[in-house]
């Protein structure tokens, strides 16, 4: 078997963080190798390399068998490489067509300007290949996550047309958005490109990997440390692998024996936001654990953004702590209690180039300050580095600016700034372990738990019906804005995912 | 530890470009006193620092608008409504006068800034909208006309005045300058600040009220404008509407070249001190190197561009707009 694309040695350097020591690998023509690691161990980098976005300090890349230096996006795809992107790269405002040839300028252009109807022909070519049934001057913006993760594979597939020879198309997790007939619409997509494409495909979730993958190369600390023929491995060792087996055991379901009362410290009823939710009503005792699940758009989302007072336009009734809550902003919902960790990290819950200290200090910080209004750096650091180290939040020192530290760490340092002060009563989780890998998520499953066991309450709307499943005790299923399940006594009588999915499609 | 060392980052590059500013001044000084060897008497450059005392303080309060990633365009525009407006309130209220116009200036400036975040204006529209109100209001008080103030009022008097052998102006100056460098420093309303301008969204999200912080840093600054126009009018007992109008230019060149980033979350007001005094000595230099006044301006230009582009991280940002 030839060999399309090989890194050899190759080294990337962040500062004094090494992203990458010596990487080795090949790439076969026709294959698709399975990419796995911990958040934090280099994949990512090494995608970035091999699509020009990064140029690696040592080492080279071959195409081919001859060394080569993309020098950017453009240079790889020149190369016949193409990267699907992760965060999707797509423009909203511009129609599907557009952003199909944004790169290629020179393709359906005249004199700077559009030929408007050879590119809608050629937009219809490429989106029959990806099966996507649209009108290609649909606005980006209008379509669904699944329709858009399409888009930027056709994006990349036009290389069929503009290379000649072998290509190399990257994956960076693109399930980790799609639900299970779109992750399939996919994967029937990668297999058909395999005739002239090789794939590199990263996942955190192993069942997908062994589904689609050839081989699959493990990544950690920067290197890569194992290699396993499809057939020769299951999941449990690739988990294995990944985190070493202390840490699964954590993973492990251990039912909670939590002793809810029957006080309530948040009641909701008949909440609606038009378009949104429509008439949900709960409640939830201090120290209980309620999951909220459902499809992208079932509103789960809008319900806690309700209570944390980002709501423009809602109605019904919320009574927190005893006491109505009538809030318009989050400030005045922190000020009763209430904390919030959004979904989306890198805009809502990282402040980003500042360091962990600042951004675990920013709502709670004051509390330990010396007088009112003030805030003392001094003495903020003794908590600070206290729950760094009770979260396992990998960073060279708390002065570390975040936007350096792997995803799952981020996440873990948004989840201490609520952790900080002591005067918090309902914690709520909005899809807190998106992106995260499975030690990640252990070390924030296990301080969701204690957090619940000290008498938290914590309303989480979870990725995965896994993670739904072992950590609730009260389950909502919630399906076009309204509440379609609701399961009590997870722990003791746990229901069966299919009764989840029945409930939630 | 440093003032600045809350906007510390593992980057050596990153330490180095905050001293820039620092060296820049220090050649700064050097070359002008190799030109000029008499500026480097006590008497002149006291007499330097108080002629430049209201720019310097007009630089001072444009940086907490910048910090937030704002900008106020209407600083200028304040110190003339100011000084105009003290000037003709002091028949009335005497040295109250400077008092309410700092107060009321303040107040103007604290609705532009919660204006900013309910109407959903950009902050330079809105600037340069209160600009144009300020401007107007300043002339239809004054009917084009210079005003003055009577002598020996207390207020403008001991502004003009001096101790330790230095002037007041300029000790206010540093005055200000601490103040805010302590709340930046040591209260959560400057953490916010900081915070604010690196990532808006986030902020919001973690619980801070937005237009309190908005409204505090665009508060300050026309305080501070407003002060910078009371000491115009102390040292020519005269003002008339268009006093301050050609400070906004250097106003915000001391603040970039002070190392403040345009795009907000990094600097400091001791940075800006740095960046005016560098600005006021450039426009020395300008003076006595013969250029032609009208070069003033084109120099300011050029200096603008050279401090965005050196001190601008665009590594970070990602993106220019």
């Amino acid at each position: 078997m030839t060999i399309a694309l090989s890194l050899h040695g190759v080294e990337k350097r962040f500062g004094d963080v090494v992203a990458l020591d010596n990487v080795n690998v090949s790439l076969h023509e026709g294959e698709v190798l399975g990419l796995i690691g911990q958040n934090g161990s280099g994949k990512s980098s090494l995608m970035k390399i091999m699509s020009g976005l990064y140029r690696p300090d040592g080492g080279e890349v071959r195409v081919g068998g001859k060394v080569v230096q993309l020098r950017s996006p453009l240079d790889a795809g020149r190369a016949g490489i193409g990267l699907v992107h992760q965060e999707q790269s797509l423009i909203g405002s511009l129609s599907v067509a557009e952003n199909l040839f944004l790169d290629k300028p020179a393709a359906y252009a005249r004199w700077g300007s559009y030929r408007w109807t050879a590119m809608k022909d050629e937009a219809r070519r490429q989106l029959e290949k990806v099966e996507l049934d649209i009108d290609p001057f649909t606005p980006l913006g209008d379509l669904s996550f699944g329709e858009r993760q399409m888009v930027e594979l056709a994006k990349v597939l036009t290389l069929e047309e503009l290379v000649d020879g072998h290509l190399v198309i990257l994956f960076d997790e693109p399930t980790a958005v799609l639900n299970p007939p779109e992750i399939e619409a996919l994967f029937s997509q990668i297999r058909r490109i395999k005739h002239r494409s090789s794939v590199v495909f990263v996942s955190h979730r192993m069942d997908e990997i062994l589904d689609i993958s050839d081989r699959v190369l493990v990544m950690s600390d920067g290197r890569n440390v194992a290699e396993r023929e499809k057939d020769k491995v299951n999941v449990d060792e690739l988990y294995e692998l990944m985190v070493g087996k202390q840490r699964i055991d954590r993973v492990a379901r251990r039912p909670r024996d939590a002793h809810l009362g029957s006080s309530r410290v948040l009641e909701v009823e008949n909440m609606s936001v038009p378009g949104e939710v429509h008439d949900v009503s709960f409640s939830m005792a201090p120290g209980e654990i309620l999951g909220v699940i459902g499809v992208q758009g079932s509103g789960a989302e809008s319900v806690l953004r309700t209570i944390f007072g980002m709501a423009d336009r809602w109605s019904g009734s919320i009574r927190f702590d005893g006491k109505p809550l009538e809030i318009d902003a989050p400030s005045a919902a922190v000020a009763r209690g209430i904390g919030y960790l959004p979904a989306e990290r890198k805009t809502e819950g990282m402040v980003r180039n500042t360091s962990v200290s600042e951004n675990a200090a920013i709502t709670f910080g004051w509390q330990h300050a010396a007088g009112p209004g003030m805030v003392s750096r001094r003495r903020e650091k003794a908590p600070i580095k206290d729950w760094v180290a009770k979260l396992a939040i990998k960073t060279p020192s708390i002065e570390h600016q975040i936007d350096l530290l792997s995803g799952g760490n981020q996440q873990k340092v948004v989840l201490s700034k609520w952790l900080l002060g002591n005067s918090l009563k309902l914690l709520m989780l909005d899809h807190p372990t998106r992106g995260l890998d499975p030690g990640a998520r252990a070390d924030l499953f296990a301080a969701i738990r204690e957090l619940a066991d000290k008498g938290l309450a914590i309303l989480l709307v979870g990725d995965t019906l896994d993670e739904v499943l072992s950590l609730s005790d009260e389950i909502i299923v919630m399906k076009d804005g309204m509440i379609s399940a609701h399961i009590a006594q997870v722990q003791q009588s746990p229901p069966s995912e299919e009764e989840l999915v029945r409930a939630m499609v | 530890m440093s003032s600045l060392s809350i906007l510390s980052s593992p980057i050596s590059r990153e330490r180095l470009r905050r001293f820039v500013p620092f060296f820049v001044l220090v050649v700064t000084l050097i070359v002008l006193f190799n030109a000029a060897p008499g500026l480097m008497r006590w008497r002149a450059i006291n007499s330097l620092m108080m002629d430049n005392a209201p720019m310097l303080l007009l630089i001072i309060g444009s940086t907490l608008p910048i910090l937030i990633g704002c900008l106020d365009l209407s600083v200028a525009a304040m110190a003339s409504l100011a000084a105009v407006s003290g000037a003709l309130l002091s028949p009335m209220l005497g040295s109250f006068a400077g008092l309410a116009v700092v107060a009321g200036a303040s107040l103007i400036g604290a609705l532009q800034g919660y204006l900013i975040g309910r109407m959903q204006i950009p902050s330079f529209v809105m600037t340069l909208g209160a600009l144009g109100i300020f401007n107007g209001a300043a002339l239809a008080l004054t009917g084009a006309n210079m005003v003055g103030i009577g002598s020996g009022m207390w207020l403008f008097d001991s502004l003009a005045g001096r101790n330790f052998g230095i002037s007041n102006m300029f000790l206010l100056v540093l005055a200000v300058v601490i103040c805010l460098q302590v709340m930046l420093r040591f209260t959560r309303m400057g953490r916010n600040i900081y915070a604010f301008g690196s990532s808006e969204l986030a902020v919001y999200v973690s619980g801070i009220r937005r237009d309190l912080v908005r409204s505090v840093a665009f508060g300050i600054s026309a305080g501070c404008g407003a002060l910078a126009g009371l000491m115009m009018l102390s040292q020519t007992q005269f003002a008339n509407a268009t006093i301050a109008d050609g400070m906004l230019l250097p106003a915000l060149v001391g603040v970039v070249v002070g190392g403040t980033a345009i795009s907000g979350g990094v600097g400091s007001v001791v940075a800006s001190l740095i960046g005016g005094i560098i600005a006021v000595l450039l426009r020395v230099g300008v003076t006595i190197s013969s250029m032609p006044p009208s070069s003033q301006d084109i120099v300011f230009g050029v200096v603008i561009l050279v401090a965005v582009a050196l001190t601008t991280d665009r590594q970070k940002i990602g993106v220019v707009k």
